[in-house]
């Protein structure tokens, strides 16, 4: 039998539990609705009379099944219930959660140095009331902050190189990009990279060679039609003959992926060597198509080494040579040799292809498959000078109107967001695309240069309870790392940086971390130490040590309240032990508690009550050599610890009669009256004190022979008279 | 606070491995050419802990050596302590659990590194709760452990029985909690607790702890927990601890009172070099560093030692000297292990579900 779970929508359980012998129907119900479906076995055999859910660590439901119970009792081996833990959402399906742990540890270091270096710089122009606190270093800060979390995130090289180059390989495989990575590089050319903004368009072309793939799930890219055509190219002998083989080098060459272009128009039959005194004027025109192509025009910084084009610094430089290369391209397209080309298919391909490096919107729309590949073809063939979020976002919307979305795309719904300079938007499809962990980190490069982004997000709301929208992610993402028992330890590091509630909500996590095991235990005291709470250091330790005492681990739970200072608890849990003392710190057992007397030291603020058993230890010591030497000056010495015993305030009365009964050996002294007149007064009193304490309902009475106070007074009574007529 | 930088520096691997690593340690390798270790793993998604025998493949082409797992065995509960005995033809792993058992596995390196468990000692009563530490004799034929519940079993597995047998030497009936252990020679081991206290065990004179080392020496200001010890085969009079509040200290049984500190907390006078503020989780002598003045090697000075702490350091303590930092992680070292082959090795676990290996050059 399967249990089914219904979660939907956005109150959880709202359909309800359902014990369904019928999985099938459920499911097809559950799909309908649009709601998740968690079988799991319980693996009862008797029928179930209740169920119990709660909420576990992390998105985990504990699910606590009982079972009916049985009449037959034959069946002992039988559980009478179970509980089985379900883990709500698999999260990201390309992130794995592993993953995910490895990206929240690695995010630390970057996110606390750029949160030290804001307020170093915040508190510097302070100082110097300087009006920017953005200079030069703060964009270096930012841009290494950025570089180190894009770094976390996978890297694009691929593996190997392969050292033999297939010519028939048109794409190189690389690790497989991730919408994360995709998403973070976006954000980082937008808002991290501020200077390079004449290079903007270039930066995206770059950046959809490296992630179309990621479109292509939901929607045709030319990156899937090259992976197509790839597999057919194999099987292909006249490659220049299939309409696939120009349809493809134009959609590529529509996306500015130079190389790629080049690298299958050099596959085109006329440069075969026993073709090539025929076909001469065709291989010439594809050359000299593949030549223009190498040498476009492009206006970025820097070239990557194997990547084809002319690159420009300088936007003059950038238009003269523009103005050149289009020129070359139109000579070439209005040339006599094309009537001399017998091939059909070459001549309308390569003109085609001229068409697009000329920018007819026409040839761009119907090579480019969704409508970020005809934005970037737009942008560079026709606009490559296009400067300024504005008139990129109203092309972006051109684009749409050309191809509109069939399906939305988060990616897509980002870079929308961005270029529409809407942050609310780029917040909102971070948080629903890419979860808590991209809000809190992306806000960083949101707020770096951005007066208005900074204005919306740090502007403090009182729908909010008075924090703004950085903070509100910030505990939002620390409340997912508590939730996680490795990672709980690293969201203090963003509760710090939250001014409003951050260190109330880091002394709930602390004081809620369980105390059973050292290791734990000392993390949490070791966050207390970083932010100095001491409070709450101490609120631990009580708890660890009454929680060790519980359980018998006595050693321990004197250590962790001797620690917390807690002579409350000290007081209260040496009560317990000296109920024990009297019947165990024999002689036999004084190794055992010799290690507990060790750990109190004789330092008594530390001790509390407990500081008793130290001096009982060395009264039972000096006596034991007493018995042992019986020589007058061991004698006396015990006979000095027991004075000071019976002095003490901590001494408890219940102990008065053992201890003195202990030292009848001692107020007997053969050779001469050990205590003199004052000492034995004292005695007498301390007994005088007991018999008036045993009036009492609460006393507890030792366990000695019934003669022993007899014994003792007599004793006393003896010495007394010794004493005085030693006097 | 200066640090002395590593002359030479060293190379560090950090490997990922998607689940927490309790403890780490080398294997005695059976060829020049394949490096092992043990690994225990606690897989928080599933609730699951396991000891693994990976191969260390240091793949020169590669920019990171690869760790192959090569087999693995399910203990019951997690892993609280795991100790090698490197002297020993095939190798063999003592492993305390938090549940109070251990486990004796043996491992073949030569068919493959599987494991698999020889012996089990998981009777009621045994340990009452968590086994703290656990330590094999060289040999491998006898491990101690202890716990916080006060008790110090010898366990011992001549003969091939799968059910040990375990005698009591010591029960402290939790009034006194043990958090460390060491052997020291095959009759004597020494224990650490709480209040930085240690205890001299000698079987020969059963009942109890031959010697003490008093706690709460420092006044209890910072007193803390022994968390490791480690006893030079050559230097059995000297033990040396690490623990709490970045505390190292040995102690010498011929002075009986006085610690050496050696880092950390300390007596206050002297201006002791505070290294780490936090937890050492372990110590062990470092045979690699060589003392730098060789002719002084009176019996009162310490050898070379390195610790691992909560606040991510890998260091190297000498006394009198600066320490020498190897690692300054972000992230807690939970444990470490030198090659004993081939001590320049050093392979850490991190807090971070990674591994580190370095290489010392």
């Amino acid at each position: 039998m399967v249990l089914l779970i219904r979660v939907s929508g956005g109150d959880l359980l709202d359909g309800g539990v359902h014990v369904d012998d019928d999985a099938d129907l459920d499911t097809r119900w559950c799909c309908e609705v649009g709601a998740a479906v968690y079988p799991f076995h319980h693996g009862l055999k008797s029928p179930i009379s209740r169920l119990s859910i709660s909420w576990s660590r992390g998105n985990s439901l504990r699910v606590s099944v009982f079972a009916a119970p049985s009449s037959v009792e034959s069946v002992e081996d039988d559980a009478g219930g179970t509980v089985v833990e379900v883990k709500l959402g698999g999260g990201d399906g390309e992130i794995s959660d592993a993953h995910w742990r490895r990206i929240a540890y690695g995010s630390v270091s970057p996110f606390a140095l750029l949160q030290s270096r804001k307020n170093a710089i915040s508190s510097l122009s302070k100082m110097s009331m300087n009006s920017s606190p953005y200079d030069a270093d703060w964009w270096d800060y930012i841009m290494e902050y950025s570089k180190d979390i894009n770094a976390l995130l996978g890297s694009q090289k691929p593996a190997s190189v392969p050292v033999i180059d297939d010519p028939k390989s048109v794409i190189v495989k690389g690790e497989e990009p991730t919408n994360l990575k995709a998403a973070w590089e976006l954000l980082e050319m937008f808002y991290a990279e501020k200077p390079s903004h004449l290079c903007l368009p270039e930066r995206l072309v770059d950046w959809l060679a490296d992630f179309d793939s990621l479109f292509s799930g939901t929607h045709p890219t030319v990156h899937s039609k090259l992976v197509d055509f790839q597999k057919e190219l194999v099987n292909l002998q006249v490659v220049e003959d299939n309409p696939k083989y120009w349809e493809v080098m134009s959609s590529a060459l529509a996306v500015g992926w130079l190389d790629i272009v080049v690298k299958m128009l050099r596959l085109h039959g006329s440069y075969q060597l026993d073709q090539l005194s025929n076909r001469e004027t065709e291989n010439g025109l594809v050359e000299a198509v593949a030549v223009l192509i190498s040498k476009m025009p492009r206006m970025r910084l820097d070239q990557e080494a194997g990547k084809l084009g002319e690159c420009f610094k300088a936007k003059p430089d950038f238009v003269k040579a523009r103005e050149k290369w289009r020129a070359q391209i139109n000579k070439l397209d209005s040339s006599a040799f094309w009537f001399q080309c017998a091939h059909l298919q070459t001549r309308e391909g390569l003109r085609s292809m001229l068409q697009i490096m000329l920018g007819n919107a026409n040839s761009l729309c119907s090579a480019t498959c969704h409508w970020i590949e005809l934005y970037i073809s737009h942008l560079l063939y026709i606009r490559p000078l296009t400067v300024g979020l504005e008139s990129m976002y109203s092309l972006a919307q051109k684009s749409i109107q050309l191809k509109p979305m069939a399906s939305a795309h988060r990616l897509m719904g980002l870079i929308i967001g961005i270029l529409g300079e809407n942050t609310e938007v780029v917040l909102a499809e971070c948080l629903k695309g890419f979860g808590p962990w991209m809000v809190v980190h992306a806000i960083e490069l949101l707020t770096a240069g951005s007066d208005h982004a900074e204005m919306l997000l740090l502007e403090e709301r009182p729908n909010l309870g008075g924090i703004n929208i950085e903070e509100l992610h910030r505990l939002v993402y620390a409340q997912v790392l508590s939730s996680h028992p490795l990672t709980w330890q690293i969201a203090p590091i963003y509760l710090i940086s939250c001014m409003k509630h951050g260190m109330v909500l880091l002394q709930i996590l602390l004081s809620k971390q369980p105390v059973q095991h050292n290791q734990l235990l000392l993390k949490s005291i070791e966050i207390c130490r970083l932010y100095e709470l001491h409070s709450i250091t101490a609120n631990i330790m009580k708890i660890a040590g009454v929680h060790h005492w519980k359980h018998g681990r006595k050693g321990s739970g004197v250590f962790w309240l001797q620690q917390a200072r807690d002579e409350y608890r000290l007081n209260r849990i040496a009560q317990q032990l000296f109920d024990s003392v009297g019947k165990t710190i024999s002689d036999e057992s004084f190794k055992q508690w010799e290690g507990l007397i060790q750990l109190l030291g004789s330092d008594s603020k530390t001790a509390g009550g407990l500081e008793f058993l130290h001096k009982y230890r060395d009264f039972k010591k000096s006596l034991q050599h007493v018995f042992d030497g019986k020589t007058t000056d061991a004698a006396r010495r015990a006979v000095e610890s027991l004075i000071s015993l019976m002095k003490n305030p901590s001494t408890p009365q219940r102990f008065y009669l053992p201890l003195l009964y202990d030292s009848l050996k001692l107020l007997n002294w053969k050779d001469r009256p050990l205590l003199n007149v004052s000492q034995t007064n004292l005695l007498l009193t301390k007994l005088q004190d007991l018999s008036l304490a045993r009036l009492r309902p609460d006393f507890i009475e030792s366990e000695l022979p019934p003669q022993a106070l007899n014994s003792v007074r007599l004793a006393l009574a003896t010495n007394l008279g010794r004493a005085i007529l030693e006097e | 606070m200066a640090f002395a930088a590593p002359q030479n520096p060293s190379r560090v691997h950090r490997i990922p491995q998607s689940k927490y690593i309790d403890a780490v340690r080398w294997l005695s390798p059976v060829s020049a050419l394949d490096r092992f270790a043990a690994v225990a793993y606690y897989d928080t998604d599933t609730n699951s802990p396991s000891i693994e025998i990976i191969c260390v493949d240091p793949n020169p082409q590669a920019s990171s050596p690869i760790l192959t797992p090569q087999s693995s065995w399910t203990p019951p509960s997690r892993i609280s302590s795991l100790k090698t005995a490197h002297s020993t033809h095939q190798p063999i792993l003592a492993a305390a659990t938090f549940s109070g058992s251990i486990h004796i596995l043996v491992s073949d390196l030569i068919n493959g590194g599987t494991v698999e468990s020889e012996a089990t000692v998981s009777e009621l009563g045994f340990h009452s709760g968590p086994v703290s530490a656990v330590d094999l004799r060289e040999g491998g034929t006898e491990c101690v452990s202890v716990g916080e519940d006060g008790r110090v079993n010898l366990v011992s597995f001549v003969g091939d029985s799968s059910k040990l047998s375990y005698r009591r030497i010591f029960d402290a009936n939790g009034l006194v909690g043990y958090t460390a252990v060491k052997w020291a020679s095959p009759s004597e081991f020494a224990t650490g607790g709480y209040g930085f206290g240690l205890q001299w065990w000698d079987q020969r004179r059963p009942g109890g702890p031959v010697s003490q080392f008093k706690g709460n020496w420092c006044q209890g200001k910072t007193s803390g927990i022994v968390h490791s010890i480690d006893i030079h085969p050559s230097r059995k009079h000297t033990c040396l601890a690490g623990g709490s509040s970045g505390t190292v200290f040995a102690w010498d049984l011929r002075a009986q009172q006085q610690p050496i500190v050696l880092s950390g907390a300390g007596t206050g006078e002297a201006p002791i070099s505070l290294l780490s503020e936090s937890e050492v989780w372990e110590v062990q002598y470092d045979c690699y560093t060589r003392s730098s003045n060789i002719g002084d090697i009176s019996s009162t000075r310490i050898l070379p030692i390195m610790i691992c702490s909560e606040d991510g350091i890998l260091a190297v303590i000498e006394q009198g000297e600066e320490p020498l930092e190897l690692l300054a992680e972000p992230c807690a070292i939970n444990s470490f292990d030198i090659d004993q082959q081939n001590p320049s090795d050093v392979i850490c676990s991190l807090e971070w579900e990674s591994i580190a290996i370095l290489t010392r050059s």
